[in-house]
């Protein structure tokens, strides 16, 4: 590096850190950005899957039955012979039109002969000795694994004196589905020659030259993964999965393109999931409200895969921990990554015991946090200070929601309905941590020509985050340009590598290669000018409008001009990672106000305020959008969503939008987002954190608001009405 | 189009249908479209009494879609959600498909200035109806107000959903200029959003109004 590159002064400079309307915006509302399952191409067909109406079987099939349908091309078995999970595919055929395809899954099911095998589809039966579906280690539970700090089973004796109050609780949240808007799924364009282009609704472009060469039987040279716009993914959308190697199949069979998106039932239950989590949590608590010890066994529930949950204590730091956890398999399917994997799970349990303890010993909920934050050996080696940060979070978003206002502040709201009271209004809080920041991969190109042209070109991919966004606007600060005097280019695996989006890296990751590129760019401009002049080029600089001044005052060569002298061949620059651009280590506090609705049960979210640092603030606006989208996403967790599975049946009971709730305008509250404008840090992350704390913060305020503590979600009003009328007799 | 369309009734089973189809993008809306039979007994003798022909097998049809004649060839069982985004040359695919049951909004098509799930109507019942898509409210370069304030509040991320909310939406303005919030928020209600862009949405819905005023 010439220089030492730096982010603006104060996080703000004359682009970046302002709030700018996405680039591709126009597109998307006017109907012209084409997504992947909008790709249409001469001859292609339409694919669809068969999928699995019980948990585990063996079965006979002859796929081509579905000749008998009109229209259909192909059709082949995906499982060999037996699948291990409610909604696994089956079979998948291919026809000239949707229509025609949804009529041959039809056929081959009532073609498929099921034999059904032991099962469990639920914690109950899995644990159930009986049970013979042997997904684990031992009958359907994995290993355990445990972290201790300190020794609990001593301190209980030694700190007895100290003990104001023990509580021992069991919370559990359900299985949440991602709904990604667009299905999982890609279309394969594809006449049987040497080269194939895929399309698909992925979180890394690159991801679609992993596995297609092997299946298409082609170079990855002679593949494009191309991911233009893509309808959501929220960490489902890593790999080709199953859908990907059956378009590549089929393309390959046909010698056509391949349509292959999943309906909406298949996408429900085979396309990952947010795992449900069992733990039951013990503590014993001083007066002053420190947790002198905490127990936490759980049990994560993962389908085949192992489940997530961040290790308890958390964030908090009690003196005596030990905590264990463990994966009970079902016949579902795995989880995956679902936006701060194992985060709002573990928040959940992790906050609403707090609050119940700060109850018991009569500790404000605010000061509770506080006093069980780590403090001194216990703040990991991080460039700030934890403890501080969380701190002024919490402070911030107290005051912001009117905590210090608030009538409940000792104790919760009562239970009882008054004809002037129909509804009870409570606050509850919460608090993220994640990692965050970026590593080495985005390869970056930022060429001029000699009229004018900027382009920016990396193949990283925009699932709605505002990645093209960035890109632009950090070519447009560094060249002294307008954004929408930038092109940039993404989603394509012939543009320069582009790193995956997930872990909330994707900005970390991204935009420090491209102000290293940008910043090749105008030192290469630079030294071009300086040829021309006949002086240093470091005399000269580049200013607002792009036009070469010298340092000494005074324009050189106007934008225009200097652009003029590049020639034909123009001038490119290329930029790799900078790790001095970005940090990792985020913070963050939550606040929710809600009303409950003493009559009906039904909970109204009225305010939800959230307080995060990210480091560089990169776009105002979009990164508003983030973090709001996280916070309606934790408010759709705690009120709304839970996969339902008939456990007798073994049957799948809301594999639609219409069962599957999510939350809605009618559902929205106020929403304030405050970024820490302390943090100068550099890049870091954003997209996760503010995922976490909201269902809890939103539980504690349904018992701050009435006494009814609810541990399990999602709130819905049956169960605030069990829980007020149990506090009413 | 069909020489042998049956006569105008005040409930014919087309009209039902599409009325039907409208259930669950908000009770106003489907009110307003469900037609109200003027006697009760001209409709019992056609319930009775089917009128117009069985259709079987592909159909050549035109659709009136964004003030154009499109022919389209479709078969009796297809949506119109499918008739625009894959049987149409060239396909129209602003239009999304995400649930297939009128669950979200996603695919939200104006029929005759109604908002109407397109994946809850059959092509064949859209036939006489003027039909418009989200290309058909502005363009890329040259966007509606609404559309702008989609950009301008950042009121979409991923943009699957935006296509439905911005249909909806406008035919409310269309309808009822001055809408209140409140009505703002109704005439969205059925829509479904993953990314969580509802509260900039609304602040773009209402910015539409107070700019209209």
């Amino acid at each position: 590096m010439a220089e030492e590159l730096k982010w603006p002064e104060g996080n703000v400079g004359r682009v970046l850190g302002r709030a700018l309307p996405r680039v591709d915006g126009p597109d998307k509302v006017s109907g012209r950005a084409q997504y992947g399952h909008d790709k249409r191409f001469s001859g292609m067909v339409y694919a669809a899957f068969l999928t699995s109406p019980v948990p585990s079987a063996t079965f006979e099939l002859d796929p081509a039955v579905a000749f008998e349908v009109a229209g259909v091309v192909d059709a082949i078995l995906v499982a060999d012979g037996a699948v291990l999970y409610l909604g696994e595919p089956i079979a998948a055929v291919a026809a000239e039109t949707p229509e025609a395809a949804a009529e041959a899954v039809a056929r081959l099911g009532r073609a498929v002969k099921l034999t059904e095998r032991p099962w469990a589809v639920d914690r109950e039966q899995a644990l159930d000795k009986g049970n013979k579906a042997g997904l684990g280690r031992q009958g359907n539970v994995g290993r355990e694994r445990t972290r201790k700090r300190g020794d609990v089973l001593a301190a209980r004796n030694t700190e007895f004196p100290r003990i104001a109050v023990s509580l021992e609780e069991t919370y559990t949240v359900p299985v949440q589905h991602h709904a990604c808007l667009e299905p999982h799924g890609m279309v394969v364009e594809y006449d049987g020659r040497d080269f194939a282009r895929i399309h698909g609704s992925i979180q890394g472009t690159f991801a679609l030259l992993d596995g297609p060469p092997e299946v298409l039987g082609l170079p990855a040279a002679n593949i494009e993964g191309n991911v233009q716009h893509m309808g959501g993914g929220f960490g489902s959308k890593f790999g080709i999965g199953v859908e990907g190697r059956v378009a590549c199949e089929l393309a390959k069979r046909l010698k056509r393109s391949v349509h292959l998106f999943m309906d909406r039932e298949t996408e429900f239950h085979a396309s990952g999931n947010r795992s449900g989590n069992h733990a039951t949590l013990r503590a014993d608590v001083a007066a002053d409200g420190r947790l002198i010890t905490l127990t936490s066994d759980s049990d994560k529930l993962g389908g085949l895969s192992g489940g997530s949950y961040a290790w308890h204590p958390y964030m908090y730091a009690p003196e005596h921990s030990m905590v264990s956890q463990r994966s009970v398999h079902t016949n579902t399917d795995g989880n995956r990554a679902f936006r701060a994997p194992g985060h709002p799970q573990a928040s959940f349990s992790i906050e609403s015991l707090l609050d119940e303890a700060a109850y018991a010993v009569g500790q404000d909920l605010v000061e509770m946090r506080k006093r069980n934050l780590p403090v001194g050996d216990d703040v990991d080696a991080r460039e700030v200070d934890d403890h501080a940060t969380w701190h002024r979070h919490l402070e911030r978003v107290a005051t912001e929601i009117g905590w210090y206002e608030h009538p409940n502040r000792s104790a919760p709201g009562s239970a009882s309905w008054l004809p002037d009271r129909p509804v009870a209004v409570g606050i509850g809080f919460g608090l993220s941590v994640w990692g965050g920041g970026g590593y080495p991969g985005n390869q970056v190109e930022v060429s001029l020509d000699r009229y004018g042209n900027v382009t920016a070109k990396v193949g990283t991919q925009d699932i709605g985050t505002g990645a093209r966004t960035l890109v632009a606007m950090v070519v447009a600060e560094e060249l002294g340009r307008d954004v929408d005097e930038i092109a940039a280019q993404i989603g394509s695996t012939q543009l320069g590598m582009g790193n995956v989006s997930g872990g909330s890296t994707t900005t970390a990751c991204l935009v420090p290669a491209v102000k290293d590129a940008a910043a090749g760019l105008k030192r290469a401009l630079l030294a071009k000018a300086a040829d021309e002049l006949g002086v240093e080029a470091s005399t000269l600089e580049l200013r607002v409008g792009g036009d070469v001044g010298r340092k000494d005052g005074g324009v050189a060569l106007d934008w225009t001009r200097a652009c003029q002298l590049l020639g034909a061949a123009g001038l490119t620059a290329h930029g790799v990672w900078q790790a001095d651009l970005q940090a990792s280590g985020v913070h963050g506090a939550q606040a929710a106000k809600v009303e409950v609705d003493l009559l009906t049960g039904r909970v109204q979210v009225l305010e939800m305020v959230c307080m995060q640092d990210c480091g560089l603030v990169v776009n105002r606006l979009t990164a508003q959008s983030q973090v709001q989208g996280a916070m309606v996403q934790a408010l759709s967790y705690a009120l709304f969503e839970e996969r339902l599975i008939d456990s007798d049946l073994g049957a799948r009971l809301n594999p639609n939008l219409e069962a599957y709730k999510l939350a809605t305008m009618q559902s929205m509250p106020e929403m304030k987002v405050i970024f820490d404008d302390e943090d100068q840090r550099g890049v870091i992350g954003l997209g996760e954190p503010p995922a976490i704390p909201g269902a809890a913060a939103i539980a504690n305020a349904v018992h701050n608001a009435c006494g009814v503590r609810i541990r399990d979600l999602p709130l819905t009003p049956d169960k605030v009405l069990m829980g007020l009328e149990a506090l009413r007799s | 189009m069909n020489d042998d369309e049956p006569p105008p009734a005040s409930l014919t089973r087309r009209s039902f249908l599409r009325g039907g189809a409208l259930v669950g993008l908000g009770a106003t809306a489907a009110a307003k479209a469900l037609p109200v039979p003027a006697e009760s007994s001209e409709a019992e003798a056609e319930l009775a009494e089917p009128r117009g022909r069985v259709r079987k097998g592909p159909q050549e049809i035109t659709l009136s879609v964004n003030g154009e004649q499109r022919p389209v060839t479709v078969e009796p069982r297809t949506s119109l959600v499918n008739a625009l985004r894959v049987h149409m040359q060239p396909p129209l695919t602003g239009t999304k498909l995400v649930c297939d049951g009128g669950n979200c909004g996603a695919c939200t098509v104006m029929l005759d200035g109604e908002p109407a799930a397109a994946c809850m109507v059959l092509a064949l019942d859209a036939e006489n109806a003027a039909i418009t898509t989200v290309e058909g409210l502005g363009y890329p370069l040259v966007p509606t107000r609404l559309q702008q304030n989609f950009c301008d509040h950042d009121a979409l991320m991923c943009g699957f959903c935006t296509s439905g909310f911005i249909v909806a939406i406008s035919a409310e303005l269309a309808r009822n200029p001055k809408a209140t919030d409140e009505q703002l928020a109704e005439s969205c209600s059925g829509n479904l959003c993953r990314c969580g862009t509802y509260p900039q949405i609304m602040k773009a819905a209402i910015s539409a109004v107070r700019g209209a005023r």
